[in-house]
C-alpha cells in the first residue's frame, strides 16, 4: 500500500532547505487550504448530480439530462449561475451576522472535512483526540445556522433555525456515543491509528460484529439527522418553511449552505466508512493470499471513496423514501430511541471488548 | 521570532479584539457571536501548546455547548432585537470603579509574578503529546494528581440541572 | 404506535421502514417514464382525445361538412370563432348560404370543446396536436377550411373521411406556415385504428370477464335464496355484464365503419 505520507515529507524537506521555516509553513498551509477547498468543491459538485439522478431513478425519472451527455455540465452550469447572482440582503436584518453566519457553517464543515483519511498518510488533520476534534468542530455549525436564522429577521428562518438546534444537538449525543462505542474496539482517537488498525486486523464493522452493525445503523440515522437531510430535513422543509434558515439568503451566501450541506452528508459518509469499513484499508480476507494481493494493490484513496459512495448509496437510498418527520417525532425519535440504543451498545461493546468476544 | 510566535501573536490580537468587542457590542446576539470567537481563539492557542485534548474540550463546551445554549436563550427569550438601553451617570462611575479595581489586581498579579523567558517546551505539538488513554486514566485515578473526585463533582453539578429542568418542565 | 410496547413499536417501525426501503430500492431498477420531448416528436403518442387544436376534417374530395349556419360561432364563449359565409344561387336557382371562411383563433380559445358538440353537421373537431407555440400572436388565427373546399353534398354521405382526415389537415390548412410542422399522415391514421383494435379486444374481454362473474354471482343466489344481499349482487353484475358487452358491440362497429 503507497504510504502518501514520502511525497509530503520529501515536499517539505525540500522547501525547508531552500527558505526558512516559517515560509514553508505559510506555503504549505496556503497548497493545503487550496486542496481542500478545490477537493470541497469538486465533491459538492459530484454529490449534487449523483443526488438529482439517485432521486429522478427513485421516482421513476431520468434527472438531469439536457446539458451535456447525460446532464454532466448540468451542474457545472447551476454552479455558474450562483456565482453570478446578486447577494441580496433584507431591509432591517444584522448584516454583520447576516454575511457571517454561511461562514460559519462553511468552516465548520471544511474543517471536518479535513480530518478525513483519504490514503495511508494522505490526512490534513491528524492528532491523538481526532475522533472528539471532529465532533467538537461540527457543532460550531449549529452556531452558523442559529446565527442565520436569528439576523435574517424571517419567521421562517427563525423557526426552521430552531428546529435545526434542537435537532442537532439531540443528534450530536447518538453520533457521540456510536463513535465512542467503536471507538472502545479501536482503543484510539486517532484516525489515522483507526485506519491503520483496521488495515491490519480486519474492518471494525467485521470485527465488532452485531453491535458495530447496529452501531452503524444508528450512525447513519443520527448521521443524517445532523445533516438536516432525509426524513429530518425539517430545519429546511420547502413546503412548510420555504428554505427555513436560509430562506433570505441568495446568490453565493445561499451556495455556502447548499455546499455545506451536501459535503455535511460526504462527511458523515466519509466518517462511517472510516470507522466502520475502514477508510483507506482494503478488503482482505485471512487466508486468500492471492485475492488478498490483488485488493492490495487497488490504491487506498480509490478503496475510501468507494466505501463512501456505497454509504452515500445507503444515505440516499434512505433519504429519497422516507416522508418528513414531525418536530416531536424526531425528538422522540432521538431521546426515546436512539439514545438508550446507543448506550445499550456502548456498554454491550465494552463488554465484548473486554471479556475479548470481538475478532 | 519562528512561526509559533507568529501565530501566537496573531492569536492574541485576534482574542482581544474579540473580547473588547463582546463588551462593547450593543447587541446582545453579537456579543455572544463576538464571544465565540474570543473562546475559539482560546482553542487555538491550546493548538498551539499542543494540548488538543483541552482544545478540542474548549471548542466542544464552550464553542459548540455554552455559546449554542447563550444564543438559543436569547432567540427564545427575546422577540426583537434588545439594544442596551443608555446608562445612567451612576452606573457609568460604579462600572469604572469596579474596572479600575480588576485592571489594579490583574497587572498586580502579572507585575509580581516574574515570567521567565523559557521557549515553549513543545515546538513541535505532534511529537510529545499525551495520547487518550492517559488521559482517560488520569480522569478515573485516586492516585495523587488524579481527577477522580472534581470529574465526580461535576455529576453533581449535572445532576442539580436535571432536576431542576424536571422541577420547571413539570405538569402543575 | 400509541396502543404498543416500547419493543413492540420498534420492531413494527424497523419492519414498515424495510418495507419502504424495498418498494424504493424495486423502483431504482424500473424503465422510466420521462418523454425526452425534441427526440422522441416522432414516436411520441398523444391520447386521441387530448383537445390540442380544432380542425375542421376534409375528405378526400377537399369536401368538408360545415353548413355555415354559425352555431359554433354563436355557442363559443371567448368568441374565438368567426363564420364568414356568403349567399350564391346554386344552379337550380336556389338561394343557398356557403360557408367561406372559418376563422378560429386559438389564442382565444379556451378549449371547452362547446363548438365541437353544438355542431349539427360534426363538422368541427378537436385534433390532438400540441405543438401550437408560434413567434407571432397572428399565427394563431387559422383559416379551418381548405382553400377552394365546399361543403360535401346531401345525397351522399360524407363519412368516408372522417377518421383520416384530421391529421390531414395541418399543411394546407395553414396559410401562413407559421403552424407546426406536418406531424405524420399516415402512421397517426394507422395507429388510430390498431389502438381502437386493441381497445375492442380489451372490451370484449371485459364483457366476457363480467358475464363469467355474472354467471357465477348467480349460481351463489341461487344457492341461498334467503340472501337478499347476494341476488342483489347477482343483479347488478348482470347488469353490468350488459353494459360492458354493449360496449364492446359498440367498439366493433366503429370498427367496422373504419
Amino acid at each position: 500500500m503507497f504510504d502518501f505520507s514520502i511525497f509530503t515529507k520529501w515536499l517539505d524537506a525540500l522547501m525547508l532547505s531552500v527558505m526558512p521555516e516559517w515560509l514553508t509553513l505559510i506555503i504549505e498551509c496556503v497548497l493545503v487550504a487550496l486542496g481542500i477547498i478545490t477537493l470541497y468543491a469538486i465533491f459538492a459538485m459530484v454529490m449534487i448530480y449523483v443526488e438529482r439522478k439517485f432521486c429522478a431513478f427513485v421516482q421513476c425519472r431520468l434527472g438531469p439530462d439536457r446539458v451535456g451527455p447525460w446532464g454532466t455540465i448540468q451542474v457545472v452550469c447551476d454552479v455558474l449561475k450562483m456565482l453570478t447572482k446578486e447577494i441580496f440582503s433584507p431591509r432591517k436584518t444584522d448584516r454583520f451576522l447576516h454575511g457571517l453566519a454561511p461562514f460559519l457553517v462553511i468552516t465548520a464543515s471544511m474543517t471536518t472535512f479535513a480530518c478525513l483519511p483519504w490514503n495511508k498518510g494522505a490526512q490534513i488533520l491528524d492528532f491523538n483526540v481526532g475522533v472528539f476534534f471532529f465532533l467538537a468542530v461540527g457543532s460550531i455549525g449549529v452556531v452558523g445556522i442559529l446565527l442565520a436564522g436569528w439576523s435574517a429577521n424571517n419567521k421562517y428562518s427563525i423557526i426552521g433555525a430552531m428546529r435545526a438546534g434542537a435537532q442537532i444537538i439531540s443528534y450530536e449525543l447518538s453520533i457521540g456515543i456510536t463513535m465512542l462505542t467503536m471507538i472502545c474496539l479501536a482503543g484510539t482517537m486517532s484516525f489515522s491509528e483507526i485506519c491503520q488498525a483496521q488495515a491490519d486486523g480486519g474492518w471494525f464493522i467485521f470485527r465488532g460484529h452485531i453491535v458495530a452493525v447496529a452501531a452503524f445503523i444508528l450512525y447513519l440515522i443520527a448521521g443524517n439527522a445532523e445533516c438536516n437531510r432525509g426524513p429530518f430535513d425539517l430545519p429546511e422543509s420547502e413546503s412548510e418553511l420555504t428554505a427555513g434558515y436560509h430562506t433570505e439568503y441568495s446568490g453565493m451566501d445561499f451556495g455556502y449552505y447548499y455546499l455545506a450541506e451536501y459535503l455535511n452528508l460526504f462527511i458523515c459518509a466519509g466518517m462511517a466508512s472510516t470507522i466502520f469499513l475502514g477508510g483507506w484499508a482494503p478488503f482482505v480476507i485471512p487466508g486468500l493470499d492471492g485475492f488478498n494481493e490483488i485488493m492490495t494493490m487497488i490504491p487506498g484513496f480509490v478503496w475510501f471513496l468507494g466505501k463512501v459512495f456505497f454509504v452515500l448509496f445507503l444515505l440516499l437510498w434512505e433519504r429519497w423514501t422516507f416522508p418528513r418527520l414531525r418536530i416531536d417525532q424526531i425528538l422522540k425519535l432521538e431521546w426515546k430511541y436512539l439514545v438508550p440504543i446507543s448506550m445499550v451498545l456502548l456498554v454491550l461493546m465494552a463488554l465484548c471488548v473486554s471479556f475479548g468476544l470481538t475478532f | 521570532m519562528n512561526a509559533q510566535d507568529i501565530m501566537f501573536v496573531v492569536l492574541a490580537v485576534f482574542i482581544t479584539l474579540s473580547a473588547l468587542a463582546t463588551v462593547l457590542s450593543k447587541s446582545i446576539v453579537r456579543a455572544a457571536t463576538y464571544l465565540l470567537f474570543v473562546l475559539l481563539g482560546t482553542a487555538g492557542l491550546y493548538f498551539l501548546m499542543g494540548y488538543t485534548f483541552l482544545g478540542s474540550v474548549q471548542t466542544m463546551v464552550y464553542a459548540g455547548g455554552v455559546i449554542v445554549l447563550y444564543v438559543f436563550s436569547i432567540l427564545l427569550t427575546s422577540g426583537q432585537q434588545e439594544e442596551l438601553r443608555q446608562s445612567t451617570l451612576q452606573k457609568v462611575i460604579a462600572g469604572s470603579v469596579i474596572t479600575l479595581i480588576g485592571i489594579g489586581i490583574f497587572v498586580g498579579v502579572l507585575w509580581t509574578h516574574g515570567f521567565n523567558p523559557v521557549e515553549l517546551a513543545l515546538s513541535k505539538p505532534s511529537e510529545s503529546v499525551i495520547t487518550m488513554d492517559t488521559i482517560g486514566t488520569q480522569m478515573l485515578s485516586t492516585d495523587k494528581g488524579g481527577f477522580l473526585l472534581p470529574f465526580e463533582a461535576v455529576s453533581v453539578l449535572l445532576l442539580a440541572c436535571i432536576v431542576a429542568g424536571l422541577v420547571i418542565a413539570r405538569k402543575r | 404506535m400509541a396502543n404498543k410496547t416500547y419493543f413492540a413499536g420498534l420492531v413494527g417501525g424497523i419492519k414498515s421502514l424495510c418495507t419502504g426501503l424495498g418498494v424504493t430500492f424495486r423502483e431504482l431498477w424500473t424503465p422510466k417514464v420521462t418523454e425526452r420531448y425534441p427526440e422522441n416528436r416522432k414516436e411520441n403518442i398523444i391520447p386521441e382525445r387530448f383537445r390540442g387544436t380544432l380542425v375542421m376534417p376534409h375528405n378526400e374530395n377537399n369536401e368538408h361538412k360545415c353548413i355555415g349556419c354559425g352555431i359554433c360561432q354563436m355557442q363559443c364563449p371567448n368568441d374565438s370563432i368567426e363564420v364568414v359565409t356568403e349567399m350564391v344561387e346554386t344552379e337550380d336557382g336556389k338561394k343557398k348560404k356557403i360557408l367561406k371562411q372559418h376563422i378560429y383563433d386559438q389564442g382565444k380559445c379556451m378549449y371547452c370543446m362547446i363548438c365541437t358538440r353544438a355542431c349539427p353537421q360534426g363538422a368541427i373537431e378537436f385534433a390532438p396536436e400540441y405543438e401550437c407555440a408560434v413567434f407571432d400572436r397572428q399565427a394563431l388565427v387559422k383559416t379551418l377550411n381548405q382553400p377552394g373546399s365546399k361543403c360535401a353534398e346531401k345525397p351522399k354521405p360524407a363519412k368516408p373521411a372522417a377518421p383520416a382526415a384530421p391529421a390531414a389537415k395541418p399543411a394546407a390548412a395553414e396559410p401562413n406556415g407559421a403552424a407546426p410542422a406536418a406531424t405524420p399522415v399516415a402512421p397517426a391514421a394507422d395507429d388510430k385504428k390498431a389502438k381502437m383494435e386493441a381497445a375492442a379486444k380489451k372490451a370484449e374481454e371485459n364483457a366476457a370477464a363480467a358475464k363469467a362473474a355474472a354467471e357465477e354471482a348467480l349460481k351463489a343466489a341461487e344457492a341461498a335464496p334467503e340472501d337478499a344481499a347476494l341476488k342483489a349482487a347477482a343483479e347488478e353484475a348482470q347488469a353490468k355484464a350488459a353494459k360492458l358487452a354493449t360496449v364492446a358491440a359498440n367498439f366493433q362497429k366503429k370498427l367496422a365503419e373504419m
